[in-house]
């Protein structure tokens, strides 16, 4: 006789309302696409659209909403009683929170492009949805079971996403340059599991961590095989020769939701895995994230300096984010990993604003993403010049924005932690990133309009996404002074989240 | 009795004939097969593991790659169909019209 395991399903909620959410939005589309009459009246292809939208929305703000109630009571709920594997605490709420708010925002930018380029099937929203249930997974995991499937309940769907325009040459080889890479990462990744088990004999994190023998030659290998798996995730140099053609490739509201969104989930379920598993070999490993930082700063920005093509150029910039996430990495202290936490934050906002100018610039006929689309922007657009010279700004690091305030947080957790040096790159590295971030303004402002085609007006939904990009990214940057206390969003106050959420890591 | 030095050498075998395989094979369908056999050199190392520690873990986590490379291979051979429709072609060095 067994005995049934003993769940707990507040634990996975978050995740079980976006998963319920996909399975309404393909049931949805199904029957609205049959029967196009409902109540009486005849449904266009817009309106279904909207329906989904809408489905989409509600089950992303319940998931947002549980976590959030979850992040306010402190509660930490394990899914199973004596070996967790999912977990919601602070730390997971406050992932959880983000990555639905991230992908509702990319819900909503979604709408108008999809109808632009003519691909507006349904199940863009269902993917959508349930590689967000993936990432959730992937950051309340605790044992590596679920890590596993997390990581490849986030990336398949986002395989098919990258190739959603699939008459079009360029989205194809997007989607398979993602797939082969992304599968390739999960091998080796795999493997390191497999090693790590095999030294341990188990797979719970906290467990993995009591068991760990200091200099295992087979542990060794295994954690190194899982850091190169994350590290391809994450395009860390020297694994990140997919990422400008990935993200140059994919239609451009999956490029907004994709390097959002994927970057939130691997870094915090890399934290996790560092901290919660490998946390007495942690030495060692920050001599590595030290090496990883470093030339990922180094390759991110210095590539994107040659840049012609806008997506190009954010995605080496993303790659240069993601060299100064990893300084956190390599301080390895409590206070870098809030700040790592933080910069998340900020990040996921500077970044989905500057995507969603390009994807309400998008026409039917092709993506804005040549570098001279944007010249004489100021003149014909001055709003969508102006947001995008913010989030450009932000992204370089200029203060009055959270990129300054993101970036400050996490050179003063360095330099306190006497990595100087690397601090020292970081901020060379930000120089060399102002150089490129303002070639837009400069384009935009200085320039005479060209021959581009763009489209002539903005939907209401992109400017709802612009605008809370826009407040997030002010209110957020505006250290030392507080806005607003009726907002509810300051620099201080977010801080105070990412501090309390990194407690739980350890 | 099959002793444990045997199947992760025949595992770990296995996963570096994937990853060369994977790395310097030029047929899509070849490199997808190689990701595979790195999958399964995994699976095996899970399975002997399994064996050598007593406990289930390691067998419950080779079902479940198998459901995943399952998942996997569906979409890839997906995205390989759609980009034959549009090329004709399933060699890696003539998708390259995303590069620097």
């Amino acid at each position: 006789m067994i005995d049934p395991p003993v769940i707990d399903l507040s634990a996975i909620a978050p995740i079980g309302s976006v998963t319920l959410g996909a399975i309404a939005v393909l049931l949805a589309e199904v029957f609205l696409t049959r029967r196009r009459r409902v109540l009486g009246r005849e449904m266009s292809a817009s309106y279904i659209a909207a329906t989904l939208v809408v489905l989409s929305t509600i089950a992303l703000a319940i998931a947002a909403y549980t976590a959030m109630a979850g992040f306010a009571s402190g509660a930490s709920i394990g899914f199973l009683a004596d070996v967790p594997g999912v977990r919601l605490d602070r730390f997971s709420s406050f992932a959880i929170a983000l990555i639905s708010l991230a992908a509702m925002l990319s819900c909503w930018l979604s709408l108008k492009y999809l109808a632009e380029v003519e691909i507006d099937h349904g199940e863009f929203y269902a993917l959508l949805l349930l590689s967000t249930a993936g990432m959730m997974v992937l950051v309340a995991a605790t044992d590596f079971l679920m890590l596993f499937l997390g990581l490849e309940l986030m990336s398949i769907p986002i395989y098919v996403l990258a190739g959603f325009d699939r008459r079009n040459l360029r989205s194809n080889e997007s989607a398979l340059k993602y797939f082969l890479v992304g599968s390739f990462a999960s091998g080796l990744l795999l493997y390191g599991i497999a090693l790590v088990y095999g030294v341990t004999g188990t797979l719970d994190f906290a467990a993995v961590r009591a068991a760990l023998p200091p200099g295992n030659p087979l542990a060794l290998v295994g954690i190194g095989l899982l850091i190169i798996g994350f590290a391809f995730k994450v395009s860390a140099v020297p694994f990140h020769q997919w990422t400008p053609d990935v993200y140059e490739g994919a239609p451009v509201a999956v490029t907004a939701y994709m390097s959002v969104t994927v970057k939130l989930a691997a870094f915090a379920a890399l934290l996790r895995v560092v901290v919660g598993a490998f946390g007495d070999v942690l030495a060692s490993l920050q001599d590595v994230f030290w090496m990883l930082s470093l030339l990922t700063i180094l390759v991110g920005n210095v590539m994107a300096t040659i840049q012609t093509n806008v997506k190009r150029l954010l995605a080496y910039s993303s790659v240069a984010h993601a060299g100064y996430l990893l300084m956190g990495f390599a301080t390895g202290t409590a206070e870098s990993y809030s700040a790592v936490l933080f910069y998340l934050l900020g990040y996921a906002f500077m970044n989905l604003g500057a995507f969603a100018v390009l994807v309400s610039l998008s026409t039917g006929g092709k993506d804005c993403e040549r570098i001279e689309d944007l010249a004489g922007l100021a003149r014909s657009r001055p709003g969508l010049a102006a947001l995008l010279t913010l989030f450009a700004i932000s992204l370089a690091g200029i203060p009055g924005t959270v990129g300054f305030t993101a970036k400050f947080f996490l050179f003063k957790a360095s330099v306190d932690a006497g990595l100087i040096g690397l601090t020292i790159v970081a901020v060379f590295g930000s120089l060399v990133s102002v150089f490129y971030y303002l070639r837009l303004p400069v384009l935009m402002y200085m320039h005479e309009p060209g021959a581009a085609k763009l489209r002539p007006e903005a939907a209401t939904l992109e400017l709802l996404v612009l605008g809370l990009c826009a407040a997030a990214v002010v209110l957020l940057g505006l250290f030392p002074i507080e806005g607003p206390s009726w907002l509810g969003l300051s620099t201080l106050r977010a801080l105070d989240w990412a501090r309390t959420s990194a407690q739980f890591l350890f | 009795m099959v002793p444990l030095e045997h199947v992760i050498g025949l595992s770990g075998l296995l996963f570096v004939i994937g990853t060369i395989g994977a790395l310097t094979r030029r047929n899509l369908i070849v490199i997808l097969m190689s990701i595979e056999l790195m999958l399964n050199a995994a699976n095996l190392a899970f399975v002997g593991f399994a064996r050598a520690w007593g406990q289930h873990d390691g067998h419950i986590f080779v079902l479940m790659v198998i459901v995943v490379a399952a998942c996997e291979v569906a979409v890839g051979l997906g995205i390989v169909v759609a980009l034959f429709r549009n090329r004709e072609s399933v060699n890696v060095e003539d998708v390259s019209l995303l590069k620097w």
